[in-house]
């Protein structure tokens, strides 16, 4: 089976105001439909910078990446659009919700992005949809403002599933909820690939971390089996 | 290319609905330059059309043909010209229409304005030819006052109208393809209807030559741009009753106007009048280009106007400007997901721009609003300068100026915020 991703050899040395910093050395990933995948690291190890790479937001210095079996190591800006809209779900710690929009705008704003066009009450299906898998469908017209924090990620959510994409990008997601809500978060999380999703995670929290299928650590710029979490 | 377009309107929307206060202070920055363009705009083409309008109407339409050195050949002149649509022969006359032997309402031909501001005119109101007429005229016995005014008569030997653009207030034009009746129909202007509107003025004509009429029938009311009352008259129904029409203190004599492109017409015209005895070298057709005149006259003012209307409207985008970057920075983290999410650069560059251009088209309306009710306003009070009949209509040209002007601001003050918003990094703000 062509795994979803199969990155070889990736590289990427942040260049700033300082000096050239080698902050991914060859990472090697393989990720197939259905699988969740959680990603360790210290603060500043890259795990970030890995994700925003396996995204398509920046491009690498060295290595491979397929996606699907097709090599998008040097796809240009236009095909990086596309296959975000196509491809990819995000989530982020902090929840980026626009506060002047409702709960469905915020996830509509995942089908109004120029990458084609649906009609009014196709859109309007998707995104309650999108809602009613995580539970907050009844919130559609509710502004951030009046949202709790979970439910807040859970829109959150609900933007990166609308579009339906075979991969979920989740960095720190619980990272600014409390336990209790950030297990409901990762439940929601892990419950979309039972339908074949694959899922990377990124977090500090290891109890969370568990949760996945395989749980990788980025140490000095590579990926490597974690040790034992809990 | 659909769905990009109604994304960026659909977002652009949802960003103004979202900062409202902001949009109008852009529409505020840019208000007074798109305003000052509409003016200017709308000043020059009403200027212009006034100008243009008095021009057409007294001389004909840019390109029209004059006759000079016909001489006193009139009744070969308009013998030629029976019949044909190319030229017409125009002999002015002057003439009283009312009571006979009666001091007129308005000596010397004087406008209904002016015999309302000043009073009725007094005393004798008489032509004289040299100081030895006048006196001997002096001498005479002071005519009555009398419901009667002093017009210039147009005598025409066909329709002037496409010639000269007169347009009808009421009533018909003069027929000319009818047989001459012997009570002459006349076509009075607008000024000469003020006066029979106000007096009872009867149907009775006198020409300056002594000739008389009784009963001349009016068939309608004309906007000829004259100043002072007119009318106009078929030259064959008033040749049946007035052998020698005379002519008029204000013009040198009759005056034909031709079509342009009346070459062959041209050439009958100076044949006959060479046979006729005319000198070949005095006959001269000369076109009328007082409207390339004008305009150029006009430019030069519109020019400098614009300049300094452009200025504002730059003052306006710097407005605009800066209220857009301050913005931008404020949306970073939105655009960096909109990025996230699928977005092209360029569609997110558009969607500041639809926001700007969006702003500038609503300052347009509302700029081109208050200048359509500012023109009804002080239009109608300068109505009477420019000798209009009311306030002039707001120019079509003084709208689209607006609309570009406030188009333009819109592309000019978003398109920096723009190409920030398309350049900002999407890994750099989601890690932050």
């Amino acid at each position: 089976m062509t795994p979803l991703i199969e990155i070889t050899g990736l590289t990427k040395t942040l260049t700033g105001q300082g000096e050239p910093r080698p902050i991914l050395t060859g990472v090697d990933l393989r990720l197939n439909a259905g699988e969740s995948i959680a990603i360790l690291g210290r603060s500043g190890s890259g795990k970030s910078t890995l994700l925003s790479l396996i995204g398509l937001f920046d491009r690498a210095d060295g290595g491979s990446y397929l996606l699907g079996g097709e090599d998008i190591t040097k796809a240009g800006e236009r095909q990086a659009a596309q296959l975000r809209s196509r491809e990819f779900g995000f989530v982020f710690q902090r929840f980026f919700l626009l506060k002047h929009l409702t709960a469905a705008q915020n996830v509509a704003m995942a089908l109004v992005n120029g990458q084609g066009w649906l009609s009014g009450k196709a859109r309007r299906d998707k995104i309650m949809n999108a809602l009613d898998q995580v539970g907050i469908g009844q919130l559609a017209k509710r502004r951030p403002a009046l949202l709790s924090g979970g439910e807040q990620q859970r829109v959150a959510i609900a933007r990166a599933l609308v579009r339906e994409p075979r991969i979920l990008l989740a960095d720190e997601p619980t990272g600014a909820l409390d336990t209790e809500t950030g297990n409901l978060v990762i439940q929601n999380l892990r419950s979309m690939t039972e339908r074949g999703c694959g899922l990377i995670l990124v977090t500090h929290d290891r109890e969370h971390a568990a949760k996945m299928d395989r749980v990788l650590e980025l140490v000095n710029g590579k990926l490597q089996p974690a040790g034992v979490l809990v | 290319m659909r769905g990009r377009l109604r994304s960026a309107l659909v977002i652009g929307g949802q960003g103004i609905r979202a900062r409202k206060f902001r949009t109008f202070l852009s529409m505020v920055s840019l208000f007074m330059g798109v305003l000052a363009v509409v003016t200017v705009q709308a000043g020059a083409s009403i200027l212009e059309r006034s100008e243009l309008d008095g021009i057409e109407m007294y001389s004909g339409k840019d390109g029209t043909i004059t006759l000079r050195g016909a001489g006193n050949h009139t009744d070969l002149v308009a013998e030629t010209l029976r019949g044909t649509t190319q030229g017409v022969l125009s002999m002015p006359v002057d003439a009283t229409l009312g009571e006979p032997n009666v001091n007129p309402i308005n000596r010397q031909g004087m406008t209904f304005e002016d015999v309302r501001r000043h009073g009725r005119s007094t005393g004798a109101d008489y032509d004289c030819m040299s100081e030895a007429d006048c006196e001997a005229k002096r001498k005479q016995k002071p005519l009555p006052e009398g419901n009667a005014i002093r017009l210039n008569i147009e005598a025409l030997t066909g329709d002037i109208r496409p010639i000269r653009p007169f347009t009808m207030v009421s009533g018909q034009w003069l027929d000319f393809g009818s047989t001459p009746m012997l009570a002459p129909r006349i076509v009075i202007n607008q000024e000469a209807a003020k006066f029979l509107g106000h007096y009872k003025i009867p149907n009775e004509l006198q020409l300056g030559s002594g000739a008389s009429h009784p009963s001349v029938q009016i068939t309608g009311v004309v906007n000829d741009g004259a100043y002072g009352p007119a009318a106009y008259v078929r030259l064959d129904e008033m040749s049946s009753w007035a052998k020698n029409p005379a002519g008029s203190r204000y013009s040198s004599g009759p005056t034909v106007f031709l079509q342009p492109g009346s070459d062959d017409l041209q050439r009958v015209l100076r044949s006959k009048l060479v046979a006729a005895g005319a000198k070949d070298s005095d006959i001269r057709f000369e076109a009328q280009t007082r409207k390339e005149d004008v305009t150029k006259r006009l430019l030069i003012l519109k020019v400098i106007f614009l300049g300094l209307a452009g200025l504002v409207l730059l003052v306006g985008v710097a407005g605009i400007l800066n209220v857009g970057l301050a913005t931008i920075n404020e949306r970073v983290e939105e655009f960096a997901l909109r990025r996230a999410v699928g977005m092209p650069r360029l569609l997110l560059a558009g969607i500041v721009l639809a926001e700007t251009l969006l702003v500038g088209l609503f300052t347009a309306a509302v700029a081109i609003g208050v200048g359509y009710a500012g023109l009804e306003v002080v239009g109608s009070m300068a109505a009477s300068r420019l000798r209009l009949s009311g306030a002039p209509p707001f120019p079509w040209d003084a709208g689209l100026a607006g609309v570009i002007a406030g188009l333009l601001g819109g592309v000019l003050g978003g398109l920096i915020p723009a190409i920030r918003a398309a350049r900002i990094p999407i890994a750099t703000v989601m890690r932050a």
